[in-house]
């Protein structure tokens, strides 16, 4: 009723300001559905629009993502009839060591790639926002956005293995003490491989981000540079609030990557030595291809999708902004 | 009205399409006189061309191949298609459990008549058949026979005035002088994955050949004294310093063996074809099976050996049969052999190659116990898991760690056995 009411104030605001009133949208409420032929008409009419996305997201996602859940509780070898086996499969991954760094592996690409893409894409779309001199920096950082993750794992393998180019740069400059088997070692070899990651996907942020920064109204700034705030403070309280809706893009593109992700690991280590470097993705697909244990890969694969949805969801619920 | 019409006409259009689609881009027509093969060699692919020409001489089929890059997803599409009439005529596979793995389900063409026709004609040594056969029948035929030797680089044995080893002391002395001089005695990489299982069978089955037959087919345990001895022998040549880093580029061994940096690479002979890519010739390189640990020991070597097989519901299957009835033929092997620069499962066929030349020659004189290769010779699940278990060893190759990766083997073999038997 008050919403009512508030619809009609502002109808009449707008109808006094010599402008048409301003329909709210439509909103599917009991009482207010649209009824009789014309109703039925109507839906008919948008769902035969939504048919195709309908149709492809259910033949080319739910029905997969069924297929692969009822796979999770069978025995399956990719080429005899599956056998249900319950929650074997999901009982065997609470007691594989191998599944718990797997986990922990995804938790810590998770807050790596959280963390310095969108620090690092930040930084550099604010100090080279309108500076054309350096203009250059940001392609530097740009650039590798545009090369695959297996052109990515070529370049760091060459880059971080025993007899690679950082060990050598080390030794030419008398560091031996910090020579390290960079990829052999763990938690060395994550850590590693999230910054060659990050190498490549901070390109992305900086893009977002400097979208971000040119929406922000000059007008804006100039008032908190009126109001006696600069440098840091300027920042924090005028440019970074509005900047929100560009972060919450950036940190959700983030954490869907770290979760997914796949090629790098795969390449760089193979998630080895041992399984020390696996991540679930990958787990999921050692499993799956390699081993041929179709049924505890698919198990692999739901856990992996629980989580992912679930982040997503939590992270979205949280930062979307709500409708009035 | 005129609408609906149209769009009844894209529907069967479409439906019609799919359903073409639904027989596979893998599949030949019904009446070709072409044999489509799948491999996940590319390095093959004009080989196989070739020796099809020779086929066609004599079945009146050709072969037609495809190629998948990765072998994990060469294997993922093989498994799929093997269910539909979708796969090709032919595949290529390993042999040993891998190709009882495939051959329990069904879904492979018997071989029988094809073998025997290949034993009368003496184009085939009989006794391999176990690495072709499950449950008594054969279900494919070998597409080569690697030995596994060790590669010497000359330049640098003649540089340090070295001779080819014959005794364990003499293996081990040389790699002391070699390593002396500056240079990595031994390649070893865990980097490719399955590479981390070569040195561990290579020194097992030098050290007590017939444990190692044992333990392969599940008869022995991980833990048992001869594997224990294998891993010790294996920690103290790491200790010594003989070994490259385990993370060196598997793809980059040639390159290091040819620049002299690596003396000796273990490695089955169809890896003379990369060598050979890389303008290492006789001069360059040599062969030599790796000696026995002790001198009471048998003499064995490692083989191995691809496969080719006839999915039962591949479009052409008993065209396929035929045509691997002839496969061992010495007209088709000598073209085959000689396009992929390895040693042809049929010992009749001539080998122009000198270094595979002089390795079949030691393999005649020594007369070795012929072993298979670790990567085939248990359940994939065992082995796949093990080489796991053997790379982390490979970074930390300390006598303490020799027992606990031992006891992660037995278990997963203990676990792996009972499921492979319960499959049966």
């Amino acid at each position: 009723m008050a919403r009512a009411a508030l619809n009609d104030a502002a109808a009449t605001v707008a109808a006094s300001a010599g402008k048409p009133p301003r329909t709210p949208p439509p909103r599917r409420r009991a009482g207010h559905r649209l009824s009789g032929r014309w109703g039925w008409t109507a839906r008919a009419g948008s769902a035969g629009f939504l048919a195709p996305a309908v149709l492809l997201v259910a033949v080319l996602l739910l029905v997969p993502f069924a297929v692969t859940l009822y796979q999770s509780f069978t025995q399956y070898d990719g080429i005899r009839p599956a056998r249900f086996i319950g929650l074997d499969n999901y009982e065997r991954l609470a007691t594989d060591s191998g599944f718990r760094k797997s986990l922990l592996n995804t938790f810590m690409w998770t807050v790596g790639t959280l963390l310095l893409p969108v620090v690092l894409g930040l930084l550099i779309a604010v100090l080279t926002n309108g500076a054309s001199r350096l203009a250059w920096v940001r392609y530097a950082f740009v650039l590798p956005y545009a090369i695959s993750g297996t052109a990515t794992a070529a370049i760091w393998g060459f880059i971080l293995r025993s007899d690679g180019a950082l060990n050598q740069a080390l030794g030419f400059l008398g560091l031996e003490s910090l020579q390290r088997e960079w990829l052999l070692e763990w938690p060395t070899n994550t850590i590693v491989m999230i910054v060659a990651n990050t190498w490549q996907a901070v390109g992305v942020a900086v893009i977002l981000f400097l979208v971000g920064l040119q929406t922000v109204p000059q007008e804006t700034v100039e008032a908190g540079t009126l109001d006696g705030a600069s440098g840091l403070r300027l920042f924090r309280h005028i440019v970074f609030p509005q900047l929100r809706p560009v972060t919450v893009v950036v940190v959700g593109i983030s954490i869907a990557n770290s979760l997914r992700v796949f090629d790098v690991i795969w390449l760089l280590t193979q998630g080895g030595p041992g399984r020390v470097s696996e991540t679930l993705a990958v787990t999921m697909y050692r499993q799956t291809f390699v081993v041929s244990d179709y049924g505890f890969g698919a198990a692999v694969a739901v856990v992996l999708a629980v989580i992912v949805v679930g982040a997503s969801w939590i992270y979205l619920r949280q930062q979307m902004p709500k409708r009035a | 009205m005129k609408h609906r019409k149209s769009l009844a006409v894209v529907a069967a259009a479409t439906a019609l399409w799919l359903a073409a689609c639904a027989t596979g881009s893998e599949t030949s027509d019904q009446s070709t006189d072409t044999l489509t093969l799948n491999g996940d060699r590319s390095d093959f692919v004009p080989a196989y061309t070739a020796a099809g020409e020779e086929l066609k001489k004599l079945t009146g089929f050709g072969i037609e191949p495809r190629n998948v890059p990765s072998t994990e997803n060469y294997q993922q599409v093989i498994r799929s298609s093997l269910q539909s009439s979708s796969s090709t005529d032919i595949i290529k596979w390993w042999s040993g459990y891998r190709l009882q793995d495939l051959a329990r389900t069904g879904s492979l063409a018997n071989l029988d008549a094809e073998w025997d026709k290949a034993v009368k004609n003496g184009w085939v040594n009989a006794d391999t058949k176990p690495s072709f056969s499950y449950d008594g029948h054969v279900y494919a035929m070998p597409m080569y026979k690697s030995y596994w030797v060790i590669y010497y680089n000359k330049k640098v044995y003649k540089d340090l005035n070295l001779s080819v080893p014959t005794t364990w002391e003499q293996f081990i002395g040389n790699a002391e002088k070699i390593k002396a001089a500056g240079v990595t005695p031994f390649f070893a990489t865990q980097e490719a994955g399955w590479t981390a299982f070569i040195w561990f069978g290579e020194i097992l089955s030098k050290l007590d050949p017939d444990f190692y037959v044992k333990l392969m087919n599940g008869e022995a345990k991980y833990t048992d004294p001869p594997a224990r001895r294998a891993m010790e022998i294996w920690a103290d040549l790491y200790d010594r310093g003989f070994f490259t880093a385990p993370d060196t580029s598997w793809d980059n061994e040639p390159a290091l063996f040819k620049a002299g940096k690596v003396a000796m690479v273990p490695m089955g002979t169809w890896r003379n074809a990369a060598f050979a890519q890389n303008g290492l010739t006789e001069a360059d390189y040599g062969a030599f099976v790796m000696p026995p640990v002790t001198p009471n020991t048998k003499p064995s070597v490692i083989i191995e050996s691809g496969v080719f097989a006839v999915p039962q519901r591949a479009s052409n299957a008993d065209a396929a049969k035929e045509a691997l009835g002839e496969w061992l033929n010495p007209a088709v092997q000598k073209t085959w052999v000689d396009g992929i620069n390895d040693i042809s499962a049929n010992p009749q066929v001539g080998i122009t190659n000198p270094i595979l030349t002089s390795v079949v020659q030691q393999v005649q004189q020594l007369k070795p116990m012929e072993l298979e290769r670790y990567w085939e010779a248990s359940p994939p699940a065992l082995i796949e898991g093990n080489v796991q278990d053997l790379a982390a060893f490979m970074v930390k190759p300390t006598p303490q760690n020799i027992e606990s990766t031992l006891q992660k083997m037995e278990n997963r073999a203990a676990a792996e056995w009972a499921k492979w038997r319960e499959q049966r």
